[in-house]
């Protein structure tokens, strides 16, 4: 099959460095990796085009680039699966990282991140003298994060780091709950309380994209929204985030609907002054359009039974977290 | 710069867990390696670590026996012993730093059988154990704050009257070239696979190391000793899982027969490596393949047992060979994966001898893959790789850290180092394109290696072997880069890489042709008995220069309670 | 053709413009829409924050109920597309159905696990037909540059959307657009976060996406965007102001919902298309297409 990659490159050491795209037209099989003929360019055609790549079977996390558009592993991506009809396809380097050369960026920042979110395990008490006793079942579930080999794909696609360079990342936050969900680790609730702050696990957008683009199947997404919950059901409920999802649950338990007037209202605190000021220019610009949910807000129609069932499931859900947990002991 | 106690070279598990060991007894220590730390090659460690446990009943004599025979007598039983003894301990600290491993009904670690062993002492995390160790290795590193030298790659050791004083290295993000003072080096660079073609190994598994201590000073060991594991893909060499076959996956022929049964009717698909690798290629040779490959067939286990214990390979089999092994049987052959040779250390960690029956250099270091202490021998056993790396690894940095104590740095000239290092790069990027490039020369040797040092040698292939790596070195002093740039100048890493790789080649050859038996994976044709009277001890190879044959010295295989026996599976 | 209709909260609440344009639009184009009127919140993965079990049941409740007319769901809110999906996965599972039918039961409810749930941009595309469509345009969108907008939850995670089956769902918009008459604009934030799920949480981040995305549809040319999430659209039309604000400059981009721009190349009234309604005015649109605007 003969193929032709659009390669994005930049040479920093150029007169004028200026990111440019660079056509390479090869021959390849219908089981080349995108990784397989970008080694073969290098090897063949040109030996300055600098990209990562080690292990060549998806483990080591080094190729993670945009192909197409959206991030991910060279080594793991078949030609045949993303060509287009005129058999080509677009590499470029991976996005919310600065470009050093090429396909090369520079993790730094991310690297930071993962430091930030403190990722050891820290156990209280004395260690006892073999292993900590643990259920499998927590371990197994801890291996499907460990999956993780921090390749950045998600990093590279997630919305918010798009606008936010503060946001710890889909990565950082998965590796978080590693430790969150470790029934060794003693500072759960102190992690929480930490990744609560700004740039945590209330600024994920839940937009899918670390979910979608993860090699490893680590869903960074849903380890957040794990984390969301746990900080609930906690205590750790004075943030906008978790009154957010206090209030809707609330507004919902009520109606069986949402009341989107109320949402707001009790999310910020009727007593919060300056964020119901902030509301004001919108609500203002909104209501002579008649663009707004009507204050005379209705319930579905037999509410009563709706909220037997809602309870009943809240109440299961509230055993279920309250059984003997996965705590570990020693041994 | 500033001086640190302990310079560790290779984040890969031997390397951190030196550097952790090390930071722990106080000294100054920094981390330097080529890729990221978790970019490292142990990551492609699937099935585990052993340890017999004597809560579990086990005995570690008799993993240590296990081990002897594995390596077809060859190893040396006082560094086995060592290994086996502090297994126990070093599997719990392992779990205590945060590693998550599988465990049994009762929440305690879990087990799996492995080859080569009479005992399911393999403890695991699914088939991602050398990742969930490495990972938690360097949430360690990063807790203990240790110096870090990312992609930093190291060109030159810096010996001065017979002691390494430091390394100069070029940060590749860069192009910058330094001169790193240190009071202690330790090695551990890992393997060299990629001097075959195709290989397991990473692409970064390129000998640094081994090629470094040799030409300092320090003699290389059992280079001959290159394990072939049974199960890779062909073409690419992507390495299937041991794992697979201690879950109870069998090895097949074209005509559905488990072969193993001839071969080795009491251990049958876990006999050891060289056992079944010798078996798959007989089997192809005499005409009972398919298409160069014999089958892995893991149907049988069921698709949880498969989903949850070997959730790797059954992506690997769908990604790179478009085989759902809960359907169908996977081809597979044997490929290169491990050397079991190295640099020449002692128990301690040290490429030298204080008692001088071999010489060395001072304030060297060397652990893990890099290193041969000797505990594989002539063949590893599975799931002994981490083992090796996290014990001597941590007796390395120990013993580094003491020793640096009272060693200050003399007095040294940093600009002479830096300056041959920087004419070195300099005469690369200044040589005019010739037309031969480092991925030819590289491609040339990889095969020939493949072709003539394989699961069957002989003395005829070898020596060709040798002539054809005496040409290519010649080919390589003259081979240019052709990116002329600093950045992330990965052709020019390259480059330096194939020099590495080419003194590795030589070395493994040499030995090879010196060595006239069969032994572990060091299989001749033409001496196909194992010959304990003549070849019962190791040969070790001396650098002499690049156009000069190595000197070649022996040293006897030390016994201490298993005396050489018959070995069958 | 018969569906069980879910449309939504906000269909009613915050863009109360769109449930008479979607049902007009049903009605046009011969779709029997039977309105699950018990049907509760999807949780719109807010509720699934706290308690994902939660929100898991009472969707189950509302596939129980669709499952009794013998019908699958149509939604016109993509978040609920979204989520809705993303339950039904969970619940292929039987042990997991098992324990959800256990907090059904006192209602009298039980889901089978066969419930299918539908997005009207993909009923209009695969079972209404993009030819059917383009044959009942009256009022073709010639010249008019459209931005598709999908948001998140009608394309993410694609495995559980049914893309795997369905490949051609990635340019459904595009090709509707290009059926009524229009012209797709491409731009980079098609298939990015509008910013609303956030918008109570970091408002400068939740507008910086509002910003990004329409000015980056803007100065690829496009008229006016379209969206099938009245959520992206009370983020990208509500928001928009903010959002020039913060970047000192003027984008004007009108926010059609999904069943306003097939309304109005089927030639539906603007009027009932409640096109007065929103915060960035229409007008522009309708002038190019030679209409007189009209008032709320």
């Amino acid at each position: 099959m003969r193929i032709t990659i659009k390669v994005r490159r930049f040479n920093p050491e150029a007169p004028k460095p200026q990111p440019y795209w660079q056509d390479y037209t090869l021959e390849v099989t219908k089981t080349s990796t995108v990784l397989d003929a970008l080694i073969r360019i290098r090897e063949e055609v040109d030996e300055s085009l600098a990209l990562r790549c080690s292990c060549r079977s998806a483990i080591c996390g080094s190729c993670a680039m945009r192909i197409n558009g959206h991030a991910s592993l060279a080594c793991k991506t078949k030609v045949s699966a993303v060509v287009d009809a005129h058999n080509t396809l677009t590499v470029e380097p991976m996005g919310n990282l600065p470009v050093i050369k090429d396909l090369v960026v520079d993790m730094t920042p991310h690297w930071h991140k993962v430091r930030a979110v403190e990722p050891w395990l820290q156990p209280v008490g004395p260690e006892p003298q073999g292993e900590y006793l643990a259920p499998n079942e927590a371990m197994l579930h801890l291996a499907g994060v460990m999956n993780c080999i921090m390749c950045g794909a998600c990093v590279s696609d997630c919305t918010v780091l798009e606008v936010d360079s503060n946001f710890l990342g889909p990565a950082a936050l998965a590796k978080a709950y590693r430790f969150v969900a470790d029934p060794r680790d003693g500072m759960t609730k102190e992690r929480l309380a930490k990744y609560n702050a700004y740039g945590g696990i209330w600024d994920c957008t839940r937009c899918y994209e670390c979910v979608q683009v993860c090699p490893k199947g680590v869903a960074p997404m849903d380890r957040i929204m794990a984390m969301r919950e746990r900080a609930i059901g906690m205590g750790l409920k004075d943030t906008y985030g978790a009154r957010h999802t206090l209030a809707f649950e609330e507004l919902v338990e009520h109606s069986g609907r949402l009341d989107e007037l109320r949402l707001p209202l009790k999310t910020f605190g009727y007593t919060n002054i300056p964020k119901l000021v902030g509301l004001l220019p919108i609500a203002l610009r909104a209501l002579p359009k008649q663009k707004a949910p009507s204050p005379f807000h209705k319930p579905i129609p037999e509410v009563k039974s709706f909220q037997t069932t809602f309870r009943k499931a809240r109440q299961a859900a509230e055993t279920e977290r309250q059984a003997p947990t996965s705590q570990a002991h020693h041994g | 710069m500033q001086e640190y106690h302990v310079l560790v070279i290779g984040a890969g598990l031997a390397g951190m867990r030196a550097a952790l060991e090390a930071h722990k007894q106080g000294a100054r220590v920094a981390l330097m390696s080529k890729v990221h730390p978790v970019r490292s090659h142990s990551n492609a460690a699937q099935g585990g670590i052993n340890a017999a446990l004597t809560d579990r009943g086990d005995r570690w004599e008799d993993h240590a026996y296990d081990t002897v025979k594995g390596s077809d007598w060859l190893g040396d039983q006082d560094a086995i012993e060592v290994m086996c003894k502090e297994a126990g301990q070093e599997l719990i600290s392992l779990e205590h730093m945060g590693v998550i491993f599988n465990r049994d009904e009762q929440g305690r670690l879990g087990t799996r059988a492995f080859g080569g062993q009479r005992r399911a002492r393999t403890f695991f995390v699914a088939d991602i154990t050398g990742q969930a160790i490495l990972h938690v290795m360097y949430e360690q590193i990063l807790k203990s704050g240790i110096a870090l030298f990312e992609e930093w790659f190291c060109t030159d050791l810096v010996v001065e009257n017979g002691r390494c004083v430091g390394c100069v290295a070029m940060e590749i993000r860069t192009g910058r070239v330094a001169f790193i003072p240190a009071r202690t080096v330790i090695l551990a660079t890992g393997g060299l696979g990629r001097v075959f073609e195709p290989s397991t190994n990473a692409l970064i598994c390129t000998g640094d190391g081994m090629a470094l201590a040799y030409r300092a000073g320090v003699p290389l060991m059992d280079m001959e000793m290159v394990q072939y594991h049974p199960t890779t893909l062909k073409g690419s060499g992507v390495l299937i899982t041991e794992g697979a076959r201690g879950e109870g996956a069998y090895l097949l022929n074209k005509d559905g027969e488990r072969f193993m049964a001839r071969y080795a009717p009491t251990m049958m698909e876990l006999a050891s490596r060289d056992v079944v690798s010798r078996a798959e290629m007989t089997e192809i040779a005499e005409g009972r393949g398919v298409d160069g490959c014999v089958l892995l067939d893991c149907r049988h286990l069921g698709e949880k047992k498969i989903r949850e214990r070997l959730s790797q390979i059954y992506e690997i089999g769908l990604d790179f060979a478009g085989v759902d092994i809960t359907k169908e049987p996977i081809p597979i052959r044997p490929g290169m994966h491990y050397q079991m040779g190295g640099i020449k250390t002692d128990i301690w960690g040290r490429c030298w001898d204080p008692q001088g029956k071999w010489q060395g250099v001072e304030g060297l270091f060397a652990a893990g893959e890099c290193a041969c202490v000797s505990v594989h021998g002539g063949n590893r056993l599975g799931a002994n790789s981490l083992l090796d790396t996290v014990v001597f690894g941590r007796r390395a940095g120990a013993t580094a850290a003491q020793w640096a104590q009272d060693k200050p740095l003399p007095t040294l000239n940093d600009a002479h180092w830096v300056q041959k290092t920087e004419t070195r790069i300099r005469t690369l990027l200044a040589r005019e394109n010739n037309g031969d490039t480092v991925a030819r020369i590289r491609w040339e040797m990889g095969t020939t290696m493949d072709q003539f040092l394989g699961v069957f040698r002989e003395q005829e292939g070898m020596e060709q072997a040798l002539r054809t790596l005496r040409q290519l070195r010649q080919r390589y002093n003259k081979v240019s880069v052709r990116d002329k740039g600093r950045t992330f100048n990965t052709a020019l890493i390259f480059a330096l890489e194939l020099d590495y790789m080419l003194e590795c080649a030589e070395a493994i050859v040499r030995s090879g042709l010196e060595r006239k038996e069969s032994r572990g994976a060091h299989y001749r044709r033409d001496f196909p008995k194992r010959d304990d009277a003549n070849w019962l001890k190791h040969i070790l190879l001396y650098w002499r220069g690049e156009n000069d044959p190595p000197t070649i010295t022996y040293l006897p295989v030390t016994i201490t309670q298993w005396p050489p026996e018959k070995r069958v599976y | 053709m018969k569906f069980a209709f879910y449309p939504g909260c906000v269909s009613r609440g915050g863009c109360p413009e769109l449930y008479p344009s979607a049902v007009a639009v049903a009605q046009k184009v011969g779709l029997d829409l039977q309105e699950l009127t018990g049907a509760s919140c999807t949780g719109a993965g807010v509720l699934q924050e706290s308690n994902l079990f939660l929100g898991d049941c009472l969707n189950a409740r509302t596939f129980a109920m669709a499952e009794r007319l013998g019908l699958p769901i149509l939604t016109i809110c993509s978040t609920c597309q979204g989520v809705m999906a993303q339950a039904r996965y969970r619940l292929q599972d039987e042990g997991y159905r098992q324990k959800v039918n256990a907090v059904l039961a006192d209602e009298g409810l039980v889901y089978k696990g066969t419930v299918e749930v539908k997005h009207l941009l993909w009923v209009l595309v695969e079972d209404i037909g993009l030819e059917k469509i383009r044959s009942m345009v009256v009022r073709p969108l010639t010249g008019l540059r459209v931005a598709p907008f999908y948001g998140c939850y009608i394309v993410r995670p694609s495995k559980v959307l049914g893309y795997d089956e369905h490949a051609e769902r990635l340019q459904a918009l595009e090709r509707l657009i290009e059926a009524l008459g229009g012209e797709p604009v491409d731009f980079p934030g098609k298939t990015r976060c509008c910013g609303f799920p956030i918008l109570t949480i970091n408002e400068r981040n939740s507008v910086a996406m509002v910003a990004k995305h329409t000015w980056d549809a803007k100065e690829r040319g496009a008229d006016a965007m379209v969206t099938p999430c009245p959520l992206c659209h009370l983020n990208l039309d509500g928001y928009q102001v903010k959002a020039m604000g913060y970047l000192k400059d003027r984008i004007d981009l009108p926010i059609l919902h999904l069943p306003q721009l097939v309304g109005l190349a089927l030639g539906i009234d603007p009027k009932t298309l409640r096109l007065g309604r929103h915060l960035i005015a229409v007008a522009p649109v309708l002038d190019k297409l030679g209409k007189v605007a009209v008032k709320a």
